[in-house]
This record gives structure tokens, C-alpha cells and sequence, in this order.
């Protein structure tokens, strides 16, 4: 027992190590790019600047320093918690997300228990009638939530719900309510509104994704030796279907969804610019555009941190789970 | 009799009937500070909040706002500007000649973006509490047309929070807060998301309309502000996409409001160049006949019918019909391919040759897609255009770093006068004299840099517009840049509202009316 927990304490150690190296190098990488997304004193100054306050500027930003050393000195301030000061709002980087995380964290759970829900209950679903019309439809249509980008999937739903329907906000977030250290759009009916259009754009990939995943797992498992001999005995369809097959088609769908969570918040970019969501999706786009450096390092950095952070937790999970990855620690 | 006056008087003075203006446009101004950016976005909407010593009207003429008058000091040594009285700001301090002074020396800071604006200025006096005099290093006929969009800001109000000085790199108070004289105060700041400005009861002027709240949203993607406009979420966008002006049109309850900006568009040269980046030995572009030739190759009305959809004008120079000191009569050279071809083989190079085209695809209207049709136009001229595009972000240190031949520029005077466009895109380059800044071509042409500072101290209206049509001229002889067309404003309203739609693209709150 206790060189089993010595053995994961370094296994998780060790993991954690490597997770920060992973960080430190995405750094690097991102810091190497800035260059090439253009010069931010274009941006800030007017077509009628001088000479002298493009240099006074550039001294001021310190842009006239190499990428390594204006690196380092992201580095050393954000350990401290400084992520620097945003070119295009003039105000700390760090309260700017803090403002506009709950908008994009509120998105992706409401999408991400969409695509959870609808995507197991019509993956049993195609599972069980798996020759049924309706099942084949089902199946057709989740092609579309496959092939189709996010984005006309947005402009087709503001299209039909908010111009032709008008039943639904086609921008925004709705009236927030703000707790002071959150601001949510869970307590106001327009919050709600707002949130259902993108919360579908963006959760139809992951839902479709599960459904899928569900439907394949499932099938396999109706075909197991237990299944046909819990038939056999007579049990209900319902006790078969739900609670024997379905419990055991679940450990690969919480893995996926895990995983796929970093995917929604990172990838929720393409869904808030499309609905003028303000969360960090659509700050990251106004940043490239305007060449805001301490904005895209801050960002990048936190969703690397997110990746890491998901799998690192994944691949702790696991070895708590499966007891050959415990004792074989050192080698895995 | 009475009351019945008191009735009329009153609703002469108060709006008919308070209405809330729920609006977009594609980008949200960096900052509320007024000398902390010198940018379109900035000024249109700190132009309802702050005021000038003068303003612009609806035709752009320049009118009183905080001065009531203003008159040439001597011999043009200066210019003197008597001030409005009983002026407040937001936050209830008077308006005085401090305020103008402490106004003047913030926004000539070495920290500020508008500095550029009081180069021809040598002194500042305060001769009593509503006198100043602005004293010139020369005569300056246009001093006043130049700080239409120099806003004045309380001194009390800046000592007090720390904003004595702009600070674009750090920010301070100003960047999120305003404090002006002007029509509506700031209630609401998140900036890139929402601002909400409010009707300010104290105001001293009566021209306003019905708008007592307007809403500001920021809506990057064209797509999603139509769908807003469609749906009756927004009263206001602009602009609506040149390719969906006329499906807005058609669509029932909005409507579109079209008009000509001050913005031209043309096409540069590498005339300083000793070979072209893309091409062999030598600068074709330097012979003047290559340069007649490429204006003459390009059909700006089949580009303006195809791609603008009509809704822009051509133009013959480097400003648009409406500016102060705009030339009349000239015409921009016909379509004439075969001609074109003659005065390219008469220089030489009867087959063509290889240069690169530079185009930026997120800053003009279409500016992607016209550079498409420009590029097949000179294709068909027998040239290879190596043809390349990019985001604005890249497309300006390209420019400077002369990693360019042939590029696209657009120019929007920020004087409103013709003579702006002669400082920035024709006077030969030179940093310290802060001229040609913006000449990316490295154009020289000596009558030109000659004229410039007599057009800048010329009192006299009629010798000034001489010198400025004589310019006008050399440049079109000349092709020192093919100027293409001047690009239109096409906003989208809801039924109902009604705008004053001005060449600078400015919105003006307090001359729109919303019904209902």
C-alpha cells in the first residue's frame, strides 16, 4: 500500500513537471508568433502621429526588446499574477478576464450539459431502434452537427429563430445579474433567451460527437454475453437498456466529455463572435485584430494551463482507476 | 394667452417626446480619452460627449460650439476665439479660459495622439476668462478648421482623478470616464461591450432631436449586426455590407441610408524604389507613361457597378467633392486599354512586367475584392501583378518597411481640407519637418513641396484655392498615386429613424429623432 501511493505521489509529481515544461514551451511558441500578427503602434496611434511618439511608445511598451527577454518579463510578472496591461482598453489584463470569463464558462456548461443530455439520450435512443425510421433520421441529421461549420450553424439559427421567428435574441447575453464577483445570465429571462442559441451552436459538435459514441458503444455491449443472458432471465428491456448496458457504455463518454470540455471553452472563439457573446472567445478576437500582446499571452497561457490541467486530472484519474498503472507507476 | 406661450416655448426648448437609440458599429473606441486616440471610432463617439472651441455642422462647415466667435490676431499672427458663457460641464464645474489653456497643454503633450495639431501653434494666452489667443509661427488660415475634434476637458476635473496627461500605454481615469460640456454624458462604460450615453440636461445649445439614451453595442461580424437590424434589436448599424445594402433595402421596417465619406481610395507607387521587390532590374514605375498607363487600364465605373454595387463615386484627387480646397473640373483619365497599351510600349515595355500588388482585406469597404478586379485589370494589360493580401495589422509595417511595389491606400482628411492629403501622401518624406509620413512611395516633386507651405499660410481664399488647384493638377499629370474612388457610408436604420449622415462618419445623437 504505501509504495503503491509513493509510487503515484512521484507519477504525479513527475506529470506535473512535464505539464509545466509544456506550458513554458507553448510560451515560447506564442511569444515567437506576435510578430507576425503585426505592430500594435499601427493600432494605437492615429494616421496623424509623428515619428517621435511611434519611438516614444515603442520605449514605453517595450517593444524594442527582443521576443526572449519580453517573454521572460511576461513570465516573472505573471507568476506574480500582473498579466500586463491591455493595448486596446488601457486597463489590467487580469480584471478583463475576471469580467468576461463568467459569460464564457456560463456558455460552455449550458452547452456542455446540452451535448451531454441530448447526446446520450439520442445515442440510446439510435442504439435500441437501431433499424427505426426515426433512429435513421436521427442518425442522418447528425451528420449536419458534424460537417457543418460553427459558424452557419449560428448565422441559420439567427436567421430562423431571431429574424424570421423573432422568438429568440439574435446578439449578446441578455440582461446579467450581477453578484459582485459573477455576473450571470441564469436569473433573468433574457439571460436565459440569449443563452439557448449559442449554447446549441456551440455544443453541436460535442453532442453529435456523443451520440455517436454512445450509439457505437452501446451496440456493442447489447451484443454481450451478459445482455443476452439478462434477456433470457426475463428482465424488463428497460432494466436491460438503462441499467446494465448503458452503465457500462459510460466510462469512454466521461472521458471524451472531459476532453472535450477544454474544447468547448477554447473553441467557443468562433460561437461568441458569431452571437457577440462577451466572454474571452470574442476578447481574444478583438486582441488579434488589434495586435494586443498582453491580452493573447494571457489568454493563450490560461487555456494551455486548462489543457494541461484536463489531462493531467485524466491521467491521474486513470491510475486511480486501473491498479496495473498504480504498481507499474515508475514506468508508465 | 400666456400659458398657451409658456406651452410653445417649452416645447420648442425640450425634445418632442424622449426616445431611447439602440445602435452598432463595427468597432468600439479604444479609449474616452480624448487626446488618447486619434481615430474615427474615438472622436464619433466622444463628439456627443465632449466639445471643441468649434464644431462642425451638418454640411461640415465649422461653427461656433464653446467659442461664440473667432478672428485673425494682426497680420496672421494668431488667431483670437471669445468663449461662450455659462458653459458646464458634466460634473457641474464652469467653463473658462483655464479649462482652454489646461486643455491645450494636455493635448500638445509629448504623451498625447493629437499633438500633431498644434505644431503651427507657438503660444497660448489667456488675455481674460472667455479670451485665448492661439499665436501662429506663421499665418495659419485653417487653425480653426484643425481642432474641430480638440476637445476640452475640465482641469479641475483631471487634477482631481489623476488625468492631468493622456496615457495611452497605462490608462487612467479618462480612458473609462468623461467629463465634458457636450449634449450627453457616459453612464455606462464596459468597454469592447456596451456604452451608454445619457441627454445632459445642462447642455447650453438647442439643435437636439428626441434621443435622451443611446445604447452602444460593438458588433465585429457584419452578419450578426444585419440579423440584428432584421430583427428589431437594433435601430442603427453601421455599416451594413455593400453586398447586403440592397436585401436591407427590400427587408420590411429597415431601411438603408446611403452617403459619400470623406475617404479616398487609390493606388500607390514605389517611386523612390531602385528596382521593384517582385521584378527584375530597374523601376519601370518611374517613367510617368507606366504610371498613365495603370490609371488608364483600370474601369473604375465597371469596378464601382461590380464590386461597390454602385454605391461609390469616382474621383479625380487625392480628396472628395464636399472638402474644403476640392478642385472643380477634373476629370480622371477614361478606360482606354488600347491607350494604355501604346504609352506602356512607347516606355519600353511593350510586354509588361512583374511587380507586386499589396492589398489590405480588413480595413476599406470590399478592399479585397476590388484589388481582385484591379489586378485582373492590369493583367489585361499585359503586367504581371504578383498579388497579395493581408490584415491591416501586417499591411501598414509592410508599407513602411518598403516591402511593397504597387499598394492600395485609403485617405481620409482629417482637416477636411485638400490640403491635408499634400502634407501626409505628397510632400516629400521628411521626419523631422513632419512631412510625408504617409508617402509610402517616397513621392518628391519639387513645385509640390514648394507650394505646400504657401498654401498653409495663404490668407487670401482665392490665391490659396489657386496653389491648391495647381497641385491637384500635377498629381493627376503626374499619377503620383491613381486616385480610384471615394468610398460610400451605407448605414442601416430602423423605419422611423431619422439620422444627419456627415462625410467624416461621425454619429451625431443629438440630430437624430427616433419615432414612436
Amino acid at each position: 500500500m504505501r509504495r503503491n501511493t509513493l509510487g503515484m505521489l512521484a507519477y504525479i509529481i513527475r506529470r506535473i513537471f512535464q505539464s509545466i515544461v509544456v506550458l513554458l514551451a507553448v510560451g515560447l511558441v506564442a511569444f515567437s508568433m506576435f510578430r507576425f500578427v503585426g505592430d500594435p503602434i499601427e493600432q494605437l496611434l492615429g494616421q496623424e502621429r509623428t515619428v517621435q511618439d511611434v519611438e516614444r511608445l515603442r520605449e514605453a511598451l517595450g517593444l524594442n526588446d527582443p521576443f526572449p527577454v519580453q517573454y521572460f518579463d511576461f513570465l516573472v510578472r505573471a507568476a506574480q499574477g500582473d498579466f500586463g496591461i491591455s493595448y486596446r482598453q488601457s486597463r489590467p489584463v487580469a480584471d478583463i478576464l475576471l469580467e468576461r470569463a463568467p459569460a464564457t464558462l456560463e456558455l460552455a456548461l449550458v452547452s456542455g450539459l446540452l451535448a451531454l443530455a441530448v447526446g446520450i439520450g439520442l445515442g440510446v435512443f439510435t442504439a435500441i431502434r437501431r433499424d427505426g425510421w426515426a433512429a435513421n433520421i436521427i442518425m442522418s441529421a447528425s451528420l449536419i452537427g458534424v460537417s457543418l461549420p460553427t459558424f452557419l450553424i449560428g448565422i441559420l439559427l439567427i436567421y430562423v429563430f431571431g429574424v424570421q421567428l423573432r422568438w429568440l435574441p439574435t446578439f449578446g447575453r441578455g440582461d446579467v445579474v450581477d453578484l459582485g464577483w459573477w455576473t450571470t445570465g441564469f436569473l433573468t429571462s433574457s439571460g436565459l433567451k440569449s443563452l439557448i442559441l449559442p449554447s446549441i451552436t456551440l455544443g453541436l459538435f460535442q453532442m453529435t460527437l456523443i451520440m455517436r459514441l454512445v450509439r457505437s458503444e452501446m451496440l456493442e455491449v447489447l451484443r454481450q454475453d451478459y445482455i443476452r443472458f439478462a434477456r433470457a432471465r426475463g428482465l424488463s428491456a428497460k432494466a436491460v437498456n438503462f441499467r446494465h448496458a448503458l452503465k457500462n457504455t459510460m466510462i469512454p463518454v466521461i472521458t471524451v466529455t472531459g476532453l472535450q470540455l477544454g474544447a468547448i471553452i477554447a473553441f467557443a472563439i468562433i460561437t461568441e463572435t458569431v452571437f457577440q457573446w462577451p466572454g474571452v472567445g470574442l476578447l481574444f478576437i478583438n486582441a488579434v485584430q488589434f495586435v494586443d500582446i498582453p491580452v493573447m499571452a494571457a489568454y493563450l497561457m490560461l487555456i494551455s494551463v486548462m489543457f494541461v490541467m484536463i489531462n493531467l486530472l485524466v491521467d491521474i484519474l486513470y491510475v486511480w482507476v486501473d491498479p496495473r498503472l498504480r504498481i507499474d507507476g515508475r514506468h508508465a | 394667452m400666456r400659458p398657451f406661450l409658456t406651452a410653445a416655448l417649452l416645447a420648442a426648448a425640450l425634445p418632442a417626446g424622449a426616445a431611447e437609440l439602440r445602435y452598432a458599429a463595427t468597432s468600439d473606441p479604444n479609449t474616452l480619452d480624448p487626446n488618447a486616440g486619434n481615430s474615427a471610432p474615438v472622436f464619433s463617439l466622444l463628439g456627443n460627449v465632449y466639445e471643441g472651441l468649434v464644431r462642425r455642422g451638418r454640411d461640415m462647415s465649422i461653427e461656433p460650439a464653446l467659442a461664440t466667435a473667432w478672428e485673425p490676431i494682426g497680420d496672421g499672427e494668431g488667431w483670437r476665439f471669445t468663449l461662450r458663457q455659462g458653459v458646464t460641464f458634466h460634473g457641474g464645474e464652469a467653463f473658462t479660459a483655464e479649462d482652454v489653456i489646461f486643455s491645450y497643454e494636455r493635448a500638445s503633450s509629448e504623451e498625447s495622439d493629437t499633438s500633431s495639431w498644434f505644431a503651427p501653434v507657438s503660444e497660448v494666452v489667456m488675455v481674460d476668462d472667455y479670451t485665448v489667443d492661439f499665436m501662429t509661427t506663421a499665418p495659419n488660415p485653417i487653425f480653426p478648421d484643425s481642432i474641430a475634434n480638440w476637445m476640452m476637458m475640465d482641469s479641475g476635473w483631471a487634477a482631481a482623478n489623476g488625468a492631468e496627461r493622456p496615457n495611452i500605454e497605462q490608462g487612467n481615469y479618462a480612458t473609462l470616464n468623461a467629463n465634458g460640456t457636450g449634449p450627453y454624458r457616459v453612464t455606462e462604460r464596459q468597454p469592447g461591450l456596451r456604452t451608454v450615453l445619457e441627454a445632459y440636461d445642462g447642455w447650453w445649445g438647442e439643435d437636439r432631436g428626441n434621443v435622451t439614451r443611446a445604447v452602444f453595442t460593438p458588433v465585429q461580424n457584419a452578419a450578426t449586426s444585419v440579423a440584428a437590424l432584421l430583427s428589431g434589436e437594433l435601430d442603427l448599424i453601421e455599416p451594413v455590407p455593400v453586398q447586403d445594402a440592397n436585401r436591407v433595402d427590400t427587408a420590411d421596417g429597415v431601411q438603408v441610408v446611403r452617403g459619400i465619406e470623406a475617404r479616398v481610395i487609390m493606388l500607390g507607387f514605389p517611386h523612390d524604389a531602385d528596382g521593384l521587390i517582385a521584378g527584375g532590374e530597374g523601376n519601370p514605375f518611374q517613367d510617368a507613361r507606366v504610371r498613365q498607363a495603370v490609371a488608364k487600364a483600370i474601369n473604375v465605373p465597371a469596378i464601382l457597378q461590380t464590386v461597390m454595387r454602385g454605391s461609390a463615386e469616382p474621383v479625380a484627387q487625392l480628396v472628395g467633392e464636399g472638402m474644403r480646397g476640392y478642385t472643380d473640373g477634373l476629370e480622371r483619365p477614361a478606360y482606354d486599354l488600347e491607350g494604355a497599351k501604346a504609352l506602356l510600349a512607347e516606355a519600353g515595355y511593350p510586354d509588361g512586367f512583374r511587380f507586386s500588388l499589396k492589398c489590405p482585406n480588413d480595413r476599406y469597404l470590399n478592399d479585397e475584392a476590388v484589388c481582385t478586379a484591379i489586378n485582373a485589370m492590369l493583367a489585361q494589360l499585359g503586367l504581371e501583378p504578383a498579388f497579395e493580401t493581408m490584415p491591416v495589422a501586417n499591411y501598414w509595417p509592410t508599407l513602411r518597411e518598403d516591402d511593397h511595389d504597387m499598394y492600395l491606400l485609403g485617405w481620409s482628411p482629417g482637416t477636411f481640407d485638400a490640403e491635408h492629403p499634400i502634407r501626409f501622401l505628397l510632400s516629400t518624406p521628411n521626419a523631422e519637418k513632419r512631412l510625408g509620413s504617409w508617402n509610402f512611395g517616397g513621392y518628391s516633386n519639387a513645385r509640390i513641396d514648394e507650394l505646400l507651405p504657401m498654401i498653409q499660410s495663404e490668407i487670401d481664399d482665392t490665391k490659396r484655392q489657386a496653389m491648391l488647384d495647381e497641385v491637384a493638377q500635377i498629381q493627376l499629370d503626374d499619377v503620383a498615386y491613381v486616385p480610384l474612388y471615394v468610398q460610400p457610408l451605407i448605414w442601416g436604420v430602423k423605419d422611423g429613424v431619422e439620422v444627419v449622415q456627415r462625410p467624416d462618419n461621425f454619429l451625431v445623437l443629438r440630430w437624430m429623432n427616433v419615432a414612436g
